[in-house]
């Protein structure tokens, strides 16, 4: 389930939390695979950087539960790429992991201040 | 949804993995300086494709490992579920291959779907054609690029059992060819073979008869075969797995003008030639770009043409699929039977569904720590019901196999007992296994789905009694219509074998006689009825006997058409004709009410008797005698008045007609089984006049078992079903009274505690259970009365509202039911108080 970090200053990727990220990415609007993993890797100042090996299978889950679409079309220089874009159940799911993942943070936080 | 996309991707997988793979290229071209962040393409590539099946195959298994684990911990609630759902769908599966051996299978012919039937409309149903209209659609039809006319007859080869004959189909030249059927060695016929006027006297044997009377022997062709002492020599053996187009048995083919060699007789002559001399079955080929409906248009303008030119009335033609009952005459009696039994079938399945559903409420209980358990673990509540739905699906997965197994063996032991059936190849094809499976399924869900969903909801309430309460009283509504109907069927059965027939049947045998048919003309037949009759009498001790065409309660009936003097030429009243002598009325017992029995010179005159049917309904009732009617162009005296006696059906007496015994039929003989040695009587005065004629004798009554074979036949499995149905009945009210013994076991322990004695704890713990079995017992009998009038016809007499059958059902329910509830009473009175509190 966890999304292997391919570099190695990174840390492993809490199990899920792959999906969330690219969701959240998603919500900003329609993106292909390869954009998703630069704007990871930008946003992250290089710490995050998404290998295919995960990236890939957790875009194919999103698509089996539903929480996107894809659909083929004409990329920035001009090829011919497929690009994800977030459907409603998306936005909720992403809802939900989210407040599940603070307050997952949260009681970690918790425990390392104790 | 999920699901739905899931099944998307399984159906489209070729090219969304293609597409994938191209995503995947593309971002490795955008990514050119980074080889090594980048893992192995076709690894990622895999990992990625497996998030459509892998999760799902391994949940999957998963809950098959866990189902098998739980059903092997309750061995006996498996066994028991696996037996009741399998005979239940094992029925419902033989019944289904049958109906799919008659109704649904095409012929064994090649490229089937482009044969058809062909028949013409006629007032009682489709039939066939005249042979000469036959040929003239052929002749002309260009819809149809082969046509073919069939004739079935029996003979004697000589190997039979004593009065059984050979079933031989005349047909076309072309038969073989124009159907396509394969040749397991030799040939069809040829043209030659098939001209009207030199008749060729060759014949292919089915591949049965070839094993089962030749011994599969590889020299058979150009060897001779008798039929009817008649030779023929073999040309070819068909393909085993034709065996015929019909639902007798065809044992051989030979050519329809051959027909003439069997029977010497004008009439065969005249069968053959003339153009309203019905009827012979018609198939065809459709020739290329022809629809069924286009041929059935052209074939219904050549046969106006043809009845035109020859002056009939006109018909329409019908076209069937080439199945064995398509456009059947007696697919309209045999399908109410079929859909009947297929209900009744069906309720017993459900029965069975409602019955495991019952048992396995009982078990959720046992299992509730284990399900809380599991949502507490986070499993989703669909995730459960998909876990115990595995469990019935597995359930109805070994229970479709018993089924299968069942329908194997069933429906010909079934046949073999009824001592008669339709002549199909019954193993079971994929159409059966399929339809096995599907009812498997639909069980499966409709015994798994109402628990699996209870036995999950967050909020138990009161309402889970409820549901098991009305699955109870369902159960013994459905056994309680299944076994009425039954009882009610064999009732009907019992009293058409003990009602009086109107004549004596038990002390009167019938003996018949082969005669060897190719030397026996018409006139050598009568010869033969009189010598016998004539040397019989001298016999001292023999009378009275009758000569007859036709013995009562035969297989076959004979009906003619007559008008009163004075009615128009075109009347016609349909009324069941007898020829008999004038020792019939004596042998059997039926008294002459009004004017004279045959006497010997009869035969020449023109006289008839009736019965009192007949009297009432076209005579006003009042005495006939002296009156007449006219049949075709003569008229006849009618000289006596008989009693009314079931002679033909014994669901009913309509007008008969007796008429002298003509003799030019073989003759069957009645007489009085107290005669010492009758049969060897007739047999040595035969042997006199023809050493090759063999006889038989059989008592009268066997006819009225015959008659009543079929009707016996379904009391039979309708009370199969009925004591299956009432065996589950007590399964699931034991299980439910169990159940509710175990859930209340504290209550009832406190209530002992507080001095309750034994019949108020029985009384209480048992009163909703019991209510619930007598509302189902008050539904059952509501709905047996709708269902029992549909059972009128086979009940030969019996009300459908018949109280005792009523009664008897209701009797043997509360027997079953007290006995169901003993058990479980006693351990409720047994229950110890202090135990029970520590329970918790």
């Amino acid at each position: 389930m966890g999304a292997n970090m391919a570099n190695s200053k990174s840390a492993e990727l809490l199990p899920g939390t792959l999906d969330l990220l690219v969701l959240k990415t998603l919500a900003r609007g329609q993106m292909h695979g390869y954009g998703i993993a630069q704007h990871l890797k930008l946003i992250s100042n290089d710490v995050l950087q998404v290998g295919e090996s995960s990236l890939y299978p957790a875009l194919q889950r999103l698509l089996l539960n539903g929480w996107v679409k894809a659909e083929w079309g004409t990329s920035e220089n001009n090829r011919r790429a497929r690009y994800y874009t977030i459907t409603a159940p998306g936005r909720k799911q992403l809802e939900a992991e989210r407040q599940e993942f603070d307050s997952m943070i949260f009681a970690i936080q918790k425990v390392l201040e104790s | 949804m999920k699901l739905l996309r899931r099944l998307n991707y399984l159906m489209h997988r070729r090219k969304l993995d293609a597409e994938l793979a191209e995503e995947m290229e593309f971002h490795r071209s955008m990514n050119p300086d980074a080889p090594a962040v980048l893992g192995n393409a076709t690894l990622a590539r895999e990992d990625a494709r497996a998030v459509w099946i892998w999760p799902w195959l391994e949940s999957v298994a998963q809950d098959l490992r866990y189902a098998i684990r739980n059903l092997k911990r309750q061995p006996g609630f498996a066994l028991i579920a696996l037996l009741t759902l399998g005979l239940a769908i094992g029925l419902n599966t033989s019944f289904f291959t049958v109906f799919d051996a008659v109704a649904l299978r095409l012929w064994p012919v090649k490229d089937p779907a482009r044969v058809v039937k062909v028949l013409s409309q006629g007032k009682r149903g489709p039939r066939g054609f005249s042979l000469a209209e036959a040929r003239y659609l052929r002749d002309h039809s260009k819809s149809m690029s082969g046509m073919v006319a069939m004739n079935d007859e029996r003979v004697v080869m000589g190997f039979e059992d004593f009065g059984k004959a050979s079933y031989v189909m005349f047909v076309s030249g072309d038969y073989f060819q124009v159907l396509g059927v394969a040749m397991h060695m030799g040939r069809g016929f040829l043209p030659e073979e098939d001209k009207l006027d030199e008749p060729v006297n060759v014949t292919v044997l089915s591949y049965a008869m070839w094993r089962d009377h030749f011994g599969s022997d590889s020299t058979i062709l150009g060897k001779q075969v008798h039929m009817n002492d008649v030779v023929f020599t073999v040309v070819g053996v068909a393909a085993e797995e034709f065996r015929g187009t019909t639902a007798g048995n065809e044992d051989l083919w030979a050519p329809l003008p051959a027909l003439q060699s069997i029977s010497k007789e004008p009439d065969t002559r005249a069968f053959l030639r003339s153009p309203d001399n019905c009827c012979s079955w018609v198939a065809g080929r459709l020739a290329p770009g022809f629809s069924q409906k286009s041929a059935q248009a052209e074939l219904d303008v050549l046969s106006r043409q043809f009845r035109n030119q020859n002056k009939l009335e006109p018909a329409r033609v019908v076209i069937g699929d080439p199945t064995v009952l398509s456009a059947h005459p007696k697919r309209r009696t045999f399908m109410p039977v079929m859909g009947l039994m297929f209900a009744g079938l069906i309720l017993v399945l459900l029965l069975a569904c409602m019955n495991i559903s019952n048992l396995l409420i009982a078990r959720a209980v046992a299992r509730q720590h284990e399900i809380e358990v599991r949502r507490a673990l986070g499993a989703g509540r669909a995730r459960i019901v998909r876990q115990l739905l595995t469990e019935g699906f597995l359930l109805a997965l070994g229970a479709a196999a018993i089924g299968i197994a069942l329908a194997y063996k069933l429906p010909g032991y079934v046949f073999a007992i009824a001592g008669d059936g339709p002549n199909v190849g019954l193993a079971p094809d994929a159409m059966v296994i399929l339809f096995a499976a599907a009812m498997a399924g639909l069980s499966a869900i409709v015994f798994g789905l109402a628990p699996a969903l209870h036995g999950t909801r967050p909020n138990r309430d009161r309402s889970r009694l409820q549901l098991r309460n009305v699955l109870l009283a369902g159960q013994v509504a459905l056994s309680v219509v299944l076994l009425i109907g039954a009882g009610l069927m064999v009732e009907g059965v019992q009293r058409a074998r003990h009602n009086d027939p109107g004549f004596r049947i038990n002390d009167v045998s019938v003996i018949s006689f082969d005669l060897p048919s190719s030397s026996y003309g018409a006139d050598r037949i009568t010869q033969f009825s009189t010598t016998l009759v004539h040397d019989l009498e001298r016999v001292d001790g023999m009378r009275p006997f009758g000569v007859v065409e036709r013995a009562p309660l035969g297989r076959s009936h004979w009906f003619t058409g007559f008008r009163l003097p004075g009615e128009p030429i075109d009347t016609s009243h349909d009324i069941e004709a007898h020829e008999i002598d004038s020792g019939y009325l004596d042998v059997l017992g039926i008294p002459v009410v009004a004017g004279r029995n045959f006497e010997q010179h009869d035969v020449a005159r023109n006289v008839v008797l009736v019965n009192e049917s007949t009297a009432k309904r076209y005579f006003d009732g009042t005495n006939p005698v002296g009156k007449s009617l006219i049949i075709g162009k003569r008229t006849f005296e009618i000289v006596g008045e008989v009693r009314d006696a079931y002679l033909n059906y014994l669901d009913g007496v309509g007008p008969q007609l007796f008429e002298p015994f003509s003799g030019t039929t073989t003759p069957n003989l009645l007489v009085r089984s107290s005669a010492t040695g009758a049969v060897d009587t007739v047999a040595g005065i035969a042997r006199q006049i023809d050493p090759r004629i063999r006889l038989r004798g059989k008592p009268l009554s066997d006819n009225l078992d015959e008659q009543l074979a079929g009707s016996r036949t379904m009391a039979g499995i309708a009370g199969m079903l009925g004591v299956f149905a009432l065996i589950l009945a007590v399964i699931g009210m034991s299980g439910v009274f169990a159940y509710v013994v175990q859930q209340r076991t504290k209550e009832i322990g406190i209530r002992m505690a507080l001095g309750a004695d034994a019949s108020q704890v029985i009384g209480l713990v048992l009163s909703g259970a019991a209510r619930a079995a007598l509302i189902g017992l008050a539904i059952g009998f509501v709905a047996a009365a709708g269902v029992a009038k549909l059972l009128a016809e086979y009940l030969y007499g019996v009300s459908p509202y018949d109280p005792r059958a009523y009664f008897e059902v209701a009797a043997v329910l509360a027997i079953s039911a007290l006995a169901a509830a003993y058990l479980p009473a006693r351990r409720a009175t047994r229950v110890d108080p202090l135990n029970a509190l520590r329970v918790e």
